[in-house]
């Protein structure tokens, strides 16, 4: 009994150590994460070493 | 015997109150007495006022009555009421950004629209909420702002759409005639957009936005938010003008001269398919063909196209993300970020500090990509169409990132216009055409830079064609 009632406070304490999602710790790490896709997706492309950065802001 | 105003004033466009100006039906006081204690009463009901201006608006109309008893005019836009976004500085009042950090701000000066109105007798009768900061960091809820969330006049369960959320919904619900808005990426089309309202955002630098709180210095444009093409038409020609103090100013000149420009039946439009068929969602399908017949009906041709497949999203987001957290760094570094109402803001302002200048400068370049391949598209059509928002108005209940991980249409088609026209600075119009479940729904009309008069030509005709524009939704 004292086995089972460990395991299941085990659970209760992992749970309580991860913050439901709107909690500051969970929006930081998405947002890291997102600024790791953007960094990824702007990988991809292969560039020109002649490709200069947009330095008039229309097309 | 004072003037009675019925909803056909409070809906009526530029063009029609400044004929009943002209006629003496009433004077500006009337008007903006009317427009005014409208907003002060009403604006609320839709978290839609920032900040009533009643008692300056009157003493300014007093002015416009006597410009108009000995009859200088100073053109369409005398003695006509508007609202401005809360990003706009007017001086010796609070400018709140929309944001708590903010809400004691006070400038000295305004800024440079207000006072290109207010010389041509336009006059500001309030300022409009806003979500906090433009949104700049990436926000969850309608609830993001110093106002509460932005309430849709069609629905008050629905969102009236950001960034500039208090114009979108003060304009739909009659309490302006019209009023300016400001766009980084979807801020005015958005709002247009969820309110059945017609929204202009011009070229890049074609409008100062000097005195405007900045998100993005090469990305923030100001534009005008209407009942017509035809009013945002009269209030580009009054705000469009070089700007000393404005860096990014284009140094260029509008006229509203739709008549020297190709009506529509001389247009190329391009247009995806797929936007319309799988990127829309099914309810706003009907209205989103409805809309494809009236262009048709134009005499314009379509012609099938799609965006050259590149990241636009990832591109506009590190882009404003970056520029967002060097203009917001004090406020970051000091901790009163923590003050914002939207945590998932909060946490993308704190962590854009993080963007590297590698990811910032690869961005920058594919962005000259991004323009140059924008500028061959228009080589074989002469406009962009796609639907502004492929959804109506979402619940304020609901977060608004709820559908982020939906599966997507494999075709890109024009679906990513928004983040590519504002990366490109194109011009844009968001057209109301129809409704899905009650709540507006639009196109927009994409063209190449300073081509705003060929927009307004196409916009003109489209709602010869229809009158989505002129639906209104019920006020109580």
């Amino acid at each position: 009994m004292a086995a089972v009632l460990g395991s299941v406070a085990g659970v209760a304490t992992v749970r309580a150590q991860e913050p439901p999602p709107n909690q500051p710790e969970n929006l930081n790490t998405e947002a890291m994460e997102q600024l790791r896709k953007n960094s990824k997706a702007l990988s991809k492309l292969e560039l020109p070493m002649s490709a200069e950065p947009a330095f008039q802001f229309k097309a | 015997m004072a003037a009675e105003f019925t909803d056909d004033i409070y809906f009526a466009t530029i063009g029609e109150l400044n004929a009943h100006l002209k006629s003496k039906d009433f004077s500006a006081i009337e008007l903006v007495r009317a427009f005014a204690q409208r907003l002060e009463q009403l604006g609320p009901r839709y978290n839609a006022l920032a900040l009533p201006l009643t008692a300056v608006a009157i003493r300014h109309a007093m002015e416009v009555d006597k410009d108009l008893k000995h009859e200088r005019s100073r053109g369409p836009l005398q003695g006509i009421p508007f609202g401005a976004k809360d990003l706009l500085s007017y001086a010796g009042h609070p400018t709140t950004w929309g944001a708590r950090p903010y809400a004691a701000q006070v400038f000295d000066s305004n800024a440079t629209v207000i006072d290109k109105l207010e010389k041509t007798g336009a006059v500001l009768v309030g300022k409009l909420a806003m979500v906090e900061l433009a949104g700049g960091g990436g926000y969850r809820s309608a609830a993001a702002s110093l106002f509460g969330p932005g309430l849709n006049p069609w629905d008050r369960t629905r969102w009236s759409g950001g960034s500039s959320s208090g114009s979108g919904s003060a304009v739909a619900a009659g309490l302006v005639p019209f009023a300016i808005g400001s766009e980084t990426s979807g801020s005015i089309l958005t709002p247009a957009a969820f309110c059945g309202i017609t929204g202009l955002r011009p070229t890049y630098g074609l409008v100062s936005r000097h005195g405007a709180m900045a998100l993005s210095w090469t990305m923030d444009k100001l534009g005008p938010m209407c009942r017509s093409a035809e009013d945002c038409g009269l209030v580009l020609a009054t705000i469009a003008g070089a700007d000393a103090n404005d860096p990014g100013s284009a140094h260029k000149t509008f006229y509203y001269t739709p008549q020297y420009y190709r009506t529509s039946k001389d247009l190329r439009i391009g247009y995806a398919p797929v936007d319309f068929a799988e990127w829309a969602e099914p309810a706003t399908r009907p209205a989103f063909q409805q809309a494809l017949a009236a262009i048709r009906e134009t005499g314009a041709k379509l012609i099938e196209t799609r965006l050259p497949d590149l990241p636009y999203g990832a591109l506009a987001s590190t882009i404003i993300l970056a520029e967002a957290a060097s203009v917001f760094e004090p406020l970051i570094s000091s901790g009163k970020v923590d003050e914002l109402a939207d945590p998932k803001q909060i946490a993308g302002l704190k962590t854009a500090l993080e963007i590297s200048a590698k990811d910032y400068l690869r961005a920058m370049r594919i962005r000259a990509i991004v323009q140059q391949k924008v500028r061959r598209l228009f080589g074989d059509v002469d406009v962009l169409l796609s639907p502004s928002r492929f959804g109506p108005a979402p619940k304020i209940s609901e977060p608004l990132d709820k559908h982020t991980n939906d599966a997507k249409p494999k075709d890109l088609g024009l679906s990513a216009l928004i983040p590519a026209g504002n990366l490109a600075g194109l011009p844009a119009l968001s057209l109301p055409c129809g409704f899905a479940d009650g709540l507006p729904v639009a196109i927009q009309i994409a063209g190449p830079p300073f081509s705003e008069n060929q927009l307004l030509v196409l916009g003109r005709d489209f709602q010869t064609h229809t009158d989505w524009h002129r639906k209104r939704p019920k006020i109580a």
